[in-house]
């Protein structure tokens, strides 16, 4: 059991990686990494929400019928989703609104339901509350990695705080989209270069 | 069909996903209620600390302080904020502009000399615009840039930091924004402008 947990937990951090691996949650992996305090609060979300999400979906696996299961999925994700959103709006209503839609887009993050189908639905809540946690945990790793990297090259900046001195020109791409699919390809060319497979 | 099955089948999924909603819609509910007044308050102070920026006040730090200032210089009447100065004449009139966005409604508080005829400030109060790109609108020096300029105005490329009493600077990679912006500042323009006639 040990073993299993601790398998579960590896997994997506590295072999299974979410995103370098299985290529989900780009949309937000694109847009949100063009400033390391935005990305770092989007992250938080999505563990949360992912992390949540699959323990609740795990606990009601057998009263929930099977021709329900995606309905029940989307109503829990949107549920924790909604929850980061209100929150933020109270207590960090800066940020929130930096954010704008794209906490909401939560909910579509194909991670979140994904790990719900693939792991949730068939294991026990605790595992399926490490599988979570674990996916928002691989998730959330390679996109600050990515937004240390597009914040310094684009702004100069690492949190805000000019890092780069006058000298730097801001290269305007990396906080653009194309920025992002360049980092990205660049992380999975590197990651993939390194394992032996 | 036999009855238990008609009931798995049919009506059990049905009773499932209403509990759960209702479930759903209680905690989510319960969230918005509790966090309600707090987001009022926070929308107030947005609106009293851009009407302070916009009029080129120092911000103070705390929640207090902005309640404090805006108290003793701002006076509201019919959605135009007469700014004072420390003497209590007026230094700076402000209102709130609201234009379209890329993805949403864009609303500024645009703040306007005492002569009606300058920009004295603007601060950005709700937008939806792109993260990184078009919501750089909100960056200090996009804000900054539009002190003391005469509209209407007219927009150059990033950079090129124009001080003739026209001209702004646009924002890279959001050449949309930047318009929807133009045109609100400009908009604001014609406002001030028909204030003016109005005094």
């Amino acid at each position: 059991m040990a073993g299993k947990a601790l398998k579960t937990f590896t997994a997506p951090l590295g072999k299974d990686n979410p995103v370098f691996v299985q290529i989900l949650g780009i949309c937000s992996t694109l847009a949100v990494t063009n400033n390391l305090k935005n990305t770092v609060v989007m992250v938080l979300g999505v563990m949360f929400t992912t992390t949540l999400s699959s323990f609740t979906f795990s606990l009601l696996r057998k009263v929930i019928p099977g021709r329900i299961r995606m309905i029940a999925e989307t109503l829990i994700i949107a549920t924790f989703v909604i929850i980061v959103d209100i929150v933020l709006r109270a207590f960090m209503p800066e940020i929130w609104q930096q954010l704008g839609p794209y906490v909401g887009l939560i909910i579509t993050n194909c991670i979140v339901m994904g790990r719900m189908e693939a792991f949730a639905a068939s294991n026990p809540p605790g595992l399926s509350l490490i599988d979570g946690l674990a996916s928002g945990m691989g998730y959330a790793y390679v996109l600050v990695i990515i937004a240390f990297f597009r914040e310094l090259l684009g702004s100069g900046s690492v949190w805000g705080f000019p890092l780069l001195g006058d000298w730097w020109t801001n290269w305007a791409i990396m906080i653009m989209p194309p920025g992002a699919f360049f980092m990205l390809a660049i992380f999975i060319w590197v990651v993939k270069g390194r394992s032996k497979e | 069909m036999s009855k238990t099955g008609f009931y798995a089948e049919r009506i059990r999924p049905v009773v499932v996903t209403a509990v759960l909603t209702a479930i759903c819609i209680t905690l989510v509910s319960a969230f918005y209620l509790s966090t309600q007044d707090r987001v009022k308050e926070n929308e107030g102070l947005v609106l009293k600390r851009a009407v302070l920026f916009a009029a080129g006040l120092n911000v103070p730090a705390t929640n207090q302080g902005i309640n404090e200032l805006y108290e003793s210089l701002v006076t509201e009447d019919n959605g135009v904020f007469t700014v004072k100065d420390t003497s209590g004449k007026p230094a700076a009139y402000a209102f709130i502009q609201t234009g379209p966005g890329l993805w949403g409604e864009i609303g500024a508080v645009i703040a306007f000399d005492s002569s009606l005829s300058q920009f004295a400030g603007v601060d950005f109060i709700s937008q939806n615009e792109t993260p990184g790109l078009g919501a750089r609108i909100t960056e200090s020096w996009f804000k900054e840039q539009l002190r003391g300029k005469v509209p209407p105005l007219k927009m150059n490329p990033e950079g090129t930091e124009s001080s003739a009493p026209s001209e702004i600077d646009a924002i890279t990679g959001a050449s949309r924004t930047s318009e929807y912006a133009l045109s609100l500042f400009n908009r604001a323009g014609e406002r001030a402008a028909s204030l003016k006639g109005g005094n």
